[in-house]
Parts: structure tokens; C-alpha cells; sequence
């Protein structure tokens, strides 16, 4: 566990997940240069940022290897409601700080209000501090199931689970970033006889809704929950049909899943 | 399970060292907690060259005149003078002969390690006794980023103000009690919350801060 030192002010708390590989919150990450952690021992080391991902709320840094021991996770099946936790940080005053409490909820697979999929629902009744945010969650054996997420935290304390950070740190590694499935255009969910669809009421110039064809006005016969489960992480490159009704008439439209733009900076 | 999660008898001990200070501002609403009906929280405390019984510490804004009425566990209200005063670190001392309650025994929170267990004994929004569990964090500055101006005594004593900091969840009517380790000693006096988190005035400081009244 290490303090990082991302942004003014207030370090956050990171975790050496593999050798080399920190990995913190994504919102406490306000810089992407001139980022140093603090080792247990004290020692300020420097940082090189590796990628973001803003769905998850994840962010990597790399450090030299062998410089501190590697995380020990623990089974995300053992934790259940009611199982006493830690979560841990480190801010740069004085050492390792801990915050107590009992897991409240555990469940399944949960879309993030900023739009990423995460693994496992793992709430907690405990306080996540300012600086503990990146921190980790460990139980009574002191093993690691997952990385608070201060911005998540809404009302209680939210946990990215290990199984959801090992899938965005090994993409983050690779490229720096998450893709995210695209279309390129704005809805706004519409009755029809059909049932339930999404009007378009804005296309993206050169987006895939507009190379496929798509116009104002069309409805796409689906919702919000499944188009966004068709727009999943690895859908950029797939092409979907989409049941679409134009004038009163239905037809089928093709549509190549783009890859979401990235902002430039860091919102 | 290591046996300081049954803290029965420890907590119990402590809450007959626990009183309620009622501020006898006669309604000035001056004091924060108590002046204004609520109850602000103190204990027997044998230190100050008392015997004992008799001397009870509590927050300085819980007491804005000099005297209270100070409430026992066993529902006596009982008269008490305030007798020392340490503003900087807001801390009053009260006299009050005919209390009569068990003086606690204080403990180091310098010796605590992080994540121990502790609990704070006061009487949060008015519930009398009450006891809340936490961990302790750190004796020391407060982080920045926690919503505290850096303090610096007004007297220039040391360079910086040292709090026990611990996530336990306080409320008004809780500034005055004690915060005890596992096994009831008092580490420290509690007084605010910082960003959720609740500072005390470390217990050493206690015999240094109120005995010069």
C-alpha cells in the first residue's frame, strides 16, 4: 500500500496489485506527470502514469519492480454480509491509517454511473476518509478483496472487486485506456405500438449511426439497459443489427460499433 | 475472535465514570451542546492534584460560565464549579464535591497501534450513555485535506497541536467524554469531527493542560 501523490493538496491511497503495477482510483488522479508514491518505509518514489479508465473509477501507475511486496488477494466468495473489513490507507503523516466496519450488501454484476461494468456489487457500512479513496478492503486476514472508490461511495462505501480490477488493469496496461462501444448518437426513450424504443434525436457527424444510415427521427425498438449491454467493453468492431422503425415502417439496420472518443485531458 | 470485541465490561466501567454537563447559562444560548438543552459529556478524572471523585473533565464549550450541573450516572444533578480552563485546546475542569463517581484510568494512545480498537462514551443527541466503537487511526496532526486549518497554539507551546484521531462515529452531545482503548483506559477527551473523523485531546495532556488552573 503506498500514499500516491496525483493531485494538490490531499495524496489518495494506491495498491502495488502486481510487481510494478500500482493501481489507485481514477478520480484521485488529477495530473498525469510528476506523479510520486510513498513507500511504507517513507521513501518518496516516482511514478509513471500507464493509463484510466473513468467507467470503473481505475487508474495504473508503474514503479520500478521489487520495490515493496505485492498485494495478497483474497476470495471474493468468502465475503458476505455481515463479515467484519478494513478498508486501509496511507496518507503521507505518519503511517498506514484503517477505517472498521461490516460488509452491508454483496451481488452481482452492476453498471457504475459513470458507465463501467463491475464484477460484483461489495458494499460496506464503513467511512471512506479523505486520502482513502484508491485504499484497499481487506477482511479480518488482512487479505485484499478490492479497491475503494470514494466517487462511487454513494451512500455507503463501494468496492471495486478484484476479479473487475484484473480485467482493467490488464487493458490499461496494454493501451492505456478502456474502449467503450459507440454509436454516435443521442436518444431519448419514445412508447411505440411495438412496446418501448429510442428516438434519435442527434447524430454524430462521421459516427457509426451516421455511416450506417441511421436518420433523425428513427427508433431503435430496444432500451436503454440493452443497448447498453450491446455497447459492453469488447463489443468495439462488431457489427449489430438493430430493429428500427422509420415513417411507421420497420426495417433492419447494420450498424459497426465504433470505439468511444477520448476526451483530450483528463474529464 | 480476539476477546476486546466483547467490550461489555470495559464499556461498562467506564459509562459509571461518564456525566452529563448541563451549562447554567441561563439560557443565553451561548456554548455549543449543552447551552441550548443538550447535554455535553464529562468524567471523573483523578488527576490535577484532586483525590479523586470530585474533578471532572469535560470540553471548555460545554461550560461557557463558571458553573454546571453536573448529572451522575445514577441521576444526581449535582452543582460544579469550573476550576480550570484551556481554551486552545478546549478543555474545562469542574468541581463538583458531591458527585461521588469512580475516577477513570487513563491510558498512552501514543503506544496504540493503527486499527485498534477503541470507543468513545458520551450521550450523542441527547442518548444518554451511549457507546460507539471505532479504530484507532493516529495521534498526531490532522492530514491535510480534512477540512482543518493548520493550528498552531496561541501561545506558541509546540509547533503543532496533536490530536488522537479515530473513525468512531461522534455527535453532538458526545465533546467532553472519554475515548478508551480496548480495556477502558481514557486516551483521550473527545471534541470534534473533522470530515467524519473524530479528533480528542490526547489523555497525557490532560495532567499538563489542567493543572496549572
Amino acid at each position: 500500500m503506498v500514499a500516491v501523490h496525483a493531485r494538490p493538496r490531499l495524496p489518495s491511497t494506491g495498491v502495488h496489485w502486481t510487481d510494478g503495477v500500482v493501481v489507485t482510483t481514477e478520480g484521485t488522479v488529477r495530473r498525469e506527470e510528476d506523479i510520486t508514491v510513498t513507500l511504507p518505509d517513507g521513501r518518496p518514489i516516482v511514478a509513471t502514469f500507464a493509463g484510466r479508465d473513468r467507467g470503473t473509477d481505475l487508474a495504473v501507475l508503474r514503479i520500478p519492480p521489487g520495490s515493496l511486496p505485492v498485494a495478497e488477494l483474497g476470495d471474493p466468495a468468502v465475503l458476505r454480509p455481515g463479515n467484519l473489513v478494513l478498508a486501509l490507507a496511507r496518507l503521507d503523516e505518519g503511517g498506514a491509517r484503517a477505517a472498521f466496519g461490516a460488509v452491508s450488501a454483496t451481488g452481482g454484476k452492476w453498471r457504475a454511473w459513470k458507465g463501467g461494468e463491475i464484477d460484483r456489487w461489495l458494499q460496506s457500512d464503513l467511512t471512506i476518509y479523505p486520502g482513502f479513496g484508491g485504499g484497499p478492503l481487506v477482511d479480518s486476514m488482512g487479505q485484499i478483496h478490492g479497491i475503494n472508490s470514494g466517487a462511487l461511495s454513494r451512500p455507503l462505501a463501494t468496492t471495486i472487486p478484484v476479479g473487475t480490477i484484473n480485467r482493467v488493469v490488464a487493458q490499461l496496461l496494454e493501451r492505456g485506456y478502456v474502449p467503450r462501444g459507440w454509436i454516435g448518437a443521442a436518444m431519448q426513450p419514445v412508447r411505440t405500438d411495438e412496446g418501448g424504443g429510442l428516438l434519435l434525436v442527434s447524430i454524430e457527424k462521421d459516427g457509426p449511426a451516421a455511416k450506417a444510415g441511421l436518420l433523425l427521427g428513427d427508433v431503435i425498438v430496444t432500451s436503454f439497459d440493452q443497448l447498453l449491454d450491446v455497447l459492453s467493453d469488447d463489443s468495439v468492431g462488431r457489427k449489430v443489427s438493430l430493429d428500427v422503425v422509420r415513417a411507421g415502417k420497420q426495417r433492419m439496420i447494420e450498424v459497426v460499433i465504433g470505439e468511444r472518443p477520448r476526451r483530450g485531458g483528463r474529464r | 475472535m480476539p476477546s476486546g470485541l466483547f467490550l461489555g465490561d470495559a464499556a461498562a466501567r467506564l459509562r459509571a465514570s461518564v456525566v452529563a454537563i448541563v451549562d447554567d447559562a441561563h439560557g443565553s444560548g451561548r456554548g455549543r451542546g449543552a447551552g441550548r438543552g443538550g447535554h455535553g459529556a464529562g468524567f471523573a478524572w483523578g488527576g490535577g492534584g484532586g483525590g479523586g471523585g470530585d474533578l471532572f473533565v469535560t470540553s471548555a464549550h460545554v461550560v461557557s460560565s463558571r458553573k454546571a450541573v453536573v448529572v451522575t450516572p445514577d441521576g444526581r444533578a449535582v452543582e460544579g464549579t469550573v476550576v480550570g480552563r484551556d481554551v486552545d485546546r478546549d478543555l474545562a475542569l469542574l468541581h463538583a464535591p458531591e458527585a461521588r463517581v469512580p475516577a477513570v484510568t487513563c491510558g498512552d494512545p501514543y503506544t496504540l497501534r493503527p486499527g485498534s480498537l477503541v470507543f468513545a462514551v458520551g450521550h450523542p443527541l441527547g442518548v444518554k450513555d451511549a457507546v460507539s466503537v471505532g479504530v484507532f487511526q493516529a495521534v498526531g496532526a490532522v492530514p491535510r485535506g480534512y477540512g482543518m486549518a493548520e493550528q498552531r497554539p496561541r501561545r506558541g507551546r509546540s509547533p503543532f497541536i496533536p490530536w488522537v484521531q479515530a473513525d468512531v462515529r461522534l455527535a453532538p452531545g458526545n465533546s467532553g467524554g472519554p475515548i478508551a482503548d480496548v480495556e477502558g483506559n481514557v486516551i483521550g477527551v473527545a471534541a470534534m469531527i473533522v470530515s467524519g473523523l473524530a479528533l480528542a485531546v490526547p489523555a497525557p495532556d490532560l495532567e499538563r493542560l489542567l493543572s496549572q488552573s
